[in-house]
């Protein structure tokens, strides 16, 4: 516990008085640590223990009188997810939604983080809280409003296409669509932090590389990739990784645009999916399912640490 | 991360000690429940019961509440609004937690999953039930124990614009599958129509539209064993309702929210829905647009028997109310075919006493008489706990025959898998 150096002195102190004052001590961070442990055991621990529990088990709703009165099924619940045709499609949909989604908001983000560091002077404050307000507006009155412009017959975008004499489909009622439309929405709603970060980051890249590099004849676009973009390599592992892991647990555009699954269950995401199994009282499984996706989590942020770490 | 990680560990530690040791089923299935019915007395009421109710009915009981406090004094009735959405959970939530209400709004599906659990007291013998129309007393019985009394129903009937059907040869609704749909093209054939029938194209609660013709077909759709509907009637039923989006009568991929809107334009002159499109219709199309449209059955497949769907909702007491003597009364109370009518006077929520129906202000409504007729036959699933999983896996493949013209054979032997493994759900 004690952070400060031991005096020299202490080491003439005999053996036993030491351990002695060590118990004491010992017993006091335990004391001290007794109401932080006590939580930690009962809102943290336990759920993931019991959590991991269920996933194991057939757990159902009509067994949550007695929790452990289930039968133990082993592997069971994910060999049942990895054959289940709807989760392999909720997983395909996540997937297709992270790997469009999370490069259009980095590079959104970051397009409109260079404009607000350079390009645009006195609106810039403005802009940034245009671009940021999305993120801390309600997703309900989002959809709302999404929803309305997305209308096949009266909604906005619809309408500025038959300007150009395109007929617009049913955005959320199309099985090719419906995902985009969703996708869209989720950039628009996110960018923002990304671009708060990457405004930092911007701001702690050293004009002076900036300024040699121009000297030695590169030109704007050179400096970007060759400057701006290793330095902010940190930023953008960042970045990318607390936006991917949202993403993959991407659940509110289709709860609240396309009442859960979507045309045809082309929006059924993974999480919407262990949603749906949990409302069926189905514990064990929906665990289980839980449990996947963690781990996929777990995975794909371990393989992105290693491809855009630090190189020296 | 790493401390994730090794909670994780620490916790697939634990569980699978756990498992080796602790638990594992019982052999004998926990919680049926009680089946003897126990009588209750009215005489004498006092003290205070503690009702749930969703929605509408929930913010109207009170006024009802006060007048049965009225005539009763020195008793109490409480009544908590909750909404339809968090309802289903916080009822499984009180029913583990034993902190359920002495009386409550039952969802008609939800009575063979509360009884399983045991939650629900068997209804007194003093209830007569015959009075109260069949398919809703259905879902009050799970394995032939009553377990509530209805208190209110609707069903699904066809909408259709009488202008337009008359001016395509049409006076009359034909209530055979064939002379129905050759009315939805003839309608569709009208100046301004683009589709001849607004029917939903699966998706959640699509089965409310598509058990009906199977049911009129003939179809038993569950058994004590659990649903079916791996039977020929069901699939003529699906094929035929199939038939409307290949076919082009039916729009695969509606906009939504439109329906009413729609209706009132003439772009799509028939849909099936309940009594409470009425007003809607009324109101959206205005003055007289009442005079332009009428109800029919649903078509059955020689224009024998219809069967539509009964919804609405149940009265149950709980078996942890430590009044029930008050209880039952509240219920015998709100089923009485005279506050029946005093409820749907203040709702507009049909009565489920069949009495209640001869009374002018149901009676003299000719749209209102229909819908009494159609519940007379009116069915509803089996109240099985199984039943929110089947039913979504039914709208599913629902989703599937419409919009991308698949099986009906495959999609209902895909549904069929779904039904048999999950059973009735009580296990």
């Amino acid at each position: 516990m004690s952070a400060t150096p031991a005096p020299p002195r202490r080491a003439a102190v005999p053996a036993r008085r030491r351990s002695a004052g060590r118990t004491r001590q010992a017993r006091a961070a335990w004391l001290l640590s007794i109401p932080f442990l006590l939580l930690f055991l009962v809102f943290t621990a336990w759920p993931v223990f019991q959590s991991v529990f269920l996933a194991f088990t057939d757990a159902t709703r009509r067994d949550l009188r007695s929790p452990f009165a289930v039968d133990f099924v082993g592997l069971e619940n994910f060999a049942q997810a990895l054959a289940d045709e709807r989760f392999r499609k909720a997983a395909a949909n996540t997937f297709y939604f992270v790997l469009v989604g999370l490069p259009l908001t980095l590079v959104v983000a970051l397009a409109a983080a260079v404009a607000l560091n350079k390009g645009i002077g006195r609106l810039r404050s403005f802009f940034r809280l245009g671009f940021y307000a999305p993120v801390i507006t309600s997703i309900v009155a989002v959809a709302v409003v999404w929803r309305f412009l997305l209308h096949p017959d009266y909604g906005l975008v619809n309408e500025v296409l038959s300007w150009v004499g395109i007929t617009g489909p049913n955005w959320l009622g199309s099985t090719t669509w419906a995902m985009p439309s969703l996708i869209a929405m989720a950039v628009w709603r996110n960018f923002g932090t990304a671009m708060i970060i990457f405004l930092a980051g911007l701001q702690g890249v050293p004009a002076s590389l900036q300024e040699a590099a121009a000297l030695d004849g590169a030109n704007a676009w050179q400096r970007f990739w060759s400057i701006t973009v290793p330095q902010l390599r940190p930023t953008i592992l960042f970045i990318s990784v607390t936006t991917m892991i949202g993403y993959l647990q991407f659940f509110e555009e289709p709860f609240v645009m396309t009442d859960g699954g979507g045309p045809l269950s082309s929006t059924l995401s993974a999480s919407l999916f262990t949603y749906e199994e949990f409302s069926f009282g189905n514990y064990g499984y929906a665990s289980a399912i839980s449990y996947l996706i963690f781990v996929v989590i777990a995975a794909v942020t371990v393989l992105q640490f290693r491809l855009l770490r630090e190189r020296d | 991360m790493s401390t994730r990680r090794t909670r994780l560990v620490v916790a697939l530690g634990l569980a699978a000690a756990l498992s080796l040791t602790a638990c594992g089923r019982s052999d004998t299935p926990e919680g049926t429940g009680e089946t003897d019915a126990e009588e209750f007395s009215s005489d004498d009421l006092q003290g205070e019961i503690e009702m749930w109710a969703m929605g509408a009915e929930g913010e109207k009981l009170p006024a009802l509440a006060d007048a049965f406090m009225a005539d009763n004094p020195g008793t109490t009735v409480n009544i908590t609004a909750i909404p339809w959405d968090a309802a289903y959970d916080k009822f499984a939530n009180a029913i583990t937690a034993g902190t359920t209400p002495d009386v409550a709004m039952i969802g008609s599906t939800w009575s063979g999953d509360f009884a399983g659990q045991g939650a629900l007291e068997p209804l007194p013998e003093s209830f007569d039930t015959s009075g109260f129309f069949e398919g809703a007393v259905g879902t009050t019985m799970v394995d032939d124990v009553a377990y509530g009394v209805p208190w209110y129903v609707e069903t699904r009937m066809v909408y259709y614009r009488t202008d337009i059907a008359e001016a395509a040869g049409y006076p009359e609704v034909p209530t055979d599958w064939e002379g129905f749909q050759e009315m939805a093209v003839a309608m569709q054939g009208q100046p301004d129509v683009e589709w001849g029938i607004n029917l939903q194209p699966g998706g959640e609660g699509s089965w409310q539209q598509v058990l009906p013709l199977a049911w009129s077909a003939g179809a038993e759709t569950d058994d004590a064993e659990g649903f079916h509907f791996d039977s020929p009637e069901v699939l003529s039923a699906v094929e035929y309702f199939q038939s409307f989006f290949t076919d082009g009568i039916s729009d695969p991929n509606p906009p939504e929210g439109q329906t009413e809107a729609d209706f009132t334009s003439g772009r799509i002159p028939m849909f099936i829905s309940g009594p409470w499109m009425m007003s809607l219709v009324e109101d959206l199309g205005g003055e007289g647009f009442a005079e332009l449209y009428d109800v029919a059955p649903i078509p059955s497949p020689d224009g024998s028997t219809s069967h539509s769907f009964v919804g609405g909702a149940n009265l149950g007491v709980f078996t942890t109310s430590e009044n029930r003597d008050l209880a039952w009364s509240w219920v015998q109370y709100l089923s009485d075919p005279a506050t029946q009518v005093e409820w749907y006077g203040q709702t507009s929520d049909l009565p489920a006493i069949q009495s209640a129906w001869d009374d002018p202000a149901l009676s003299d409504d000719p749209k209102l008489a229909a819908f009494g007729v159609q519940l007379e036959t009116a069915l509803a699933p089996a109240s099985y706990p199984s039943w929110t999983q089947v039913s979504a896996a039914f709208d599913g493949e629902m989703e599937k025959i419409a919009k991308a013209g698949a099986d009906p054979a495959s999609s209902l032997a895909a549904v069929q898998e779904t039904a048999d493994e999950l059973g009735t759900g009580q296990g």
